[in-house]
């Protein structure tokens, strides 16, 4: 998910060129020179100031090359690099939209044994492990949660004993 | 004083707390242990286990599980030459080479010692800064505060490992964040496009947890597992400490006073103040040539710096609510809702809570010795848990702890976007610890702007009439051309050399 600097720096301008319009759009307190639009006007100007910079290539200097450690001792396997290899770093977020929306029709343990169990097969583990930590993980997490601390956790379709 | 010391002692000799200490520095020491979980966010993921605490019992969780943290990063960079915490990156060779020549227990022993001496300088100095401080900031007004939060927020950008362009960048996008809500002078709502979840803001916490952990186990789809540890049998860990600590007393002092300096500044923490003092101790060192070779003199300052910096991080935290880095950001948060608001009255109102405060810390330094070498010698099967068991349940902890700071599943939403936003950050160069100072700070910083312009009637000048305002804005503003200033320096002396060369 490296962008160049110029798609970013673009991105910003327009971010705070929106933030500076749209707190520029908001009502002013009556009666004072400087309400809750000001802010906003301030920050947007700014944001869209550095993404000018950035799109120029501005700071650029300052930037380290982060180094990356080689292991000793065998070859590592190169990662795989395939189109959509990348898409895989949003797995994560999109399991927790998943818990947002269906949480509360299945409940807890069954939605957090599905995340588990993916999560746990997308970085290679094997069913042999994945498939018992989904039936665990989720009860041992429940059981703080719900048990311990009183976190109200949708029951859904297969209520905890406790 | 005395008084206030043994009202202290009472408040912490409890059973909630000495559990959730106990507990706490368990979990901090695993966490901290394993690569690619961080300090911060085994804090983050703390919070929601905080809120169904007593105060005191909430914060010694914070303290015991960032100070042990900390210095169980070190033990994977030993090891396996893999920091467990960015704050153990600076010397993670450094401790390796000495591993392969036979002296991991030197180099662990020393991470411990180290760690427990740096933690209790660090925790001297928050005694000692934090009450004259508080004199002097009771009379401070509103241009005060606003420059010391601009001053805060300039520092974050200054130290931040990366174009300060950017770093200036991520932390309008932050303060741009902090805007949303109905919490503005007007009490309008702003930037809300008619959502019902986003009147309220967005909650500081959930967006941490999604900058700190959720972009991390979305990197680990990314990247190759590191590689299990080598058994192995340890000798004794802290033979040879105390001789370690005569010969070089004067690097661990050095290391100590960077790593309290860099803890004060804010947006600064542990692995600034490891780089820091290592670069520093290489700089001084009588036999520099030494260095990456299994040396242990690198290791002495960096320990002891980036512990100290986890305590005087607290410092602005609790006078000022700005964060000294992002452990404390977290801690503010927390402080906030077990209403322990920060502020200079906190020493005087609450200084029992205070002093509690000062006590858990010290305590977490002693005790981290015995449970660091416990954990030392734990660490080939701790270690062995593989990647794919431990980020599930990390997911899970996100999932489940959003949903606990309101009871609300817009947290979840907010610790999805916030994942999203943090790893494409940090992807492309932006630091996001700006962004969380700027999130953290945003809604003092623009009550303390629109309050003293209201003052002013609009004008600019009083900002800078107050004497300590003016000093302020003289060291903020001074913060802000330093880039310009390092990058024409640099210029000048890139061209010098190719000048010459062309002769």
């Amino acid at each position: 998910m490296r962008l160049p600097d110029r798609v970013t720096g673009l991105f910003l301008v327009g971010l705070g060129a929106a933030a500076a319009y749209g707190g520029w759009q908001l009502p002013p307190v009556p009666g004072q020179p400087v309400g809750p639009n000001v802010f906003p006007l301030v920050i947007g100007t700014g944001l869209a100031l550095c993404g000018l910079a950035i799109a120029f290539g501005i700071g650029h200097s300052f930037e380290e090359e982060e180094e990356l450690i080689p292991v000793e001792g065998g070859g590592q396997p190169a990662p795989p690099t395939g189109k959509f290899y990348g898409l895989r770093a949003l797995l994560p977020p999109a399991l927790l939209l998943f818990y947002v929306a269906v949480a509360d029709r299945l409940g807890f343990i069954i939605t957090a044994g599905l995340i588990v169990f993916v999560t746990s097969t997308a970085l290679g583990a094997r069913w042999k492990l994945s498939l018992p930590l989904a039936v665990l993980a989720p009860i041992g997490v429940h059981l703080i949660f719900s048990k311990l601390l009183r976190v109200p956790l949708p029951a859904g379709l297969l209520p905890m004993p406790w | 004083m005395l008084n206030t010391l043994a009202q202290a002692f009472a408040l912490i000799s409890t059973w909630e707390v000495i559990i959730a200490m106990f507990a706490a520095s368990v979990y901090g020491l695993v966490i901290g242990s394993l690569p690619g979980l961080s300090a911060t966010m085994a804090t983050a993921l703390l919070v929601p286990v905080t809120f169904y605490l007593s105060p005191i019992a909430a914060i010694a969780t914070i303290v015991a599980a960032s100070t042990m943290a900390i210095f169980s990063g070190d033990i994977p960079g030993a090891l396996l030459r893999i920091p467990g915490t960015p704050a153990s990156a600076a010397y993670a060779d450094e401790a390796y080479a000495m591993t392969r020549k036979g002296e991991a227990e030197l180099a662990l022993g020393a991470g411990v010692w180290f760690s427990a001496v740096g933690g209790i300088a660090g925790t001297l100095s928050l005694m000692i800064l934090a009450p004259p401080l508080a004199e002097i900031a009771l009379s401070f007004s509103t241009f005060e505060y606003f420059w010391l939060a601009f001053l805060g927020l300039m520092c974050a950008t200054l130290v931040a490992r990366s174009s300060p362009v950017k770093a200036i960048a991520a932390m309008f996008i932050g303060l741009l964040v902090a805007c949303i809500g109905i919490e503005n002078p007007g009490g309008v709502p702003r930037f809300t496009f008619g959502m019902t979840d986003l009147f309220g803001g967005i909650e500081p916490i959930p967006a941490l947890v999604g900058v700190f952990a959720v972009a991390q186990v979305m990197r680990a789809m990314l990247t190759p597992e590191p590689p299990p540890i080598p058994r192995r049998k340890f000798g004794s860990i802290m033979a040879g400490q105390w001789r370690l600590t005569k010969k070089y007393h004067v690097q661990m002092t050095r290391g100590n006073i960077i790593g309290i300096i860099i803890g004060v500044l804010p947006g600064a923490g542990a692995d600034m103040a490891a780089w820091v003092s290592y670069a520093m101790s290489k700089r001084f060192s009588k036999e520099p040539e030494k260095f990456g070779t299994g040396h242990v003199e690198g290791l002495v300052e960096a320990g002891a710096s980036n512990n100290a910096s986890i305590a005087s991080g607290w410092v602005p935290s609790l006078l000022f609510g700005i964060p000294g880095d992002t452990i404390a950001a977290i801690a503010i948060g927390v402080l906030y809702m077990k209403g322990l608001n920060p502020g200079p009255t906190l020493f005087t109102e609450k200084a029992s809570s205070m002093y509690a405060i000062y006590l858990m810390f010290i305590i977490a330094n002693i005790i981290m010795i015995p449970l660091g070498i416990i954990m030392i010698r734990l660490a080939s099967y701790v270690l062995r848990a593989p990647r794919s068991s431990v980020m599930p349940v990390i997911m899970l902890c996100c999932a489940v702890g959003s949903f606990a700071i309101g009871n609300n599943m817009f947290g979840v939403v907010t610790v999805a976007t916030f994942g999203i936003i943090g790893y494409v950050m940090e992807e492309n160069g932006y630091p996001v610890a700006a962004m969380v100072l700027g999130i953290v700070m945003g809604t003092m910083i623009e009550q303390s702007f629109v309050t003293s312009l209201i003052k002013s009637d609009g004008s600019v000048f009083p900002f800078f009439e107050r004497p300590i305002a003016a000093i302020l804005a003289a060291m903020a503003i001074g913060a802000l051309i330093w880039p310009v200033l390092v990058w024409i320096w640099r210029r000048l002396r890139r061209e010098a050399p190719t000048a010459a060369s062309a002769r």
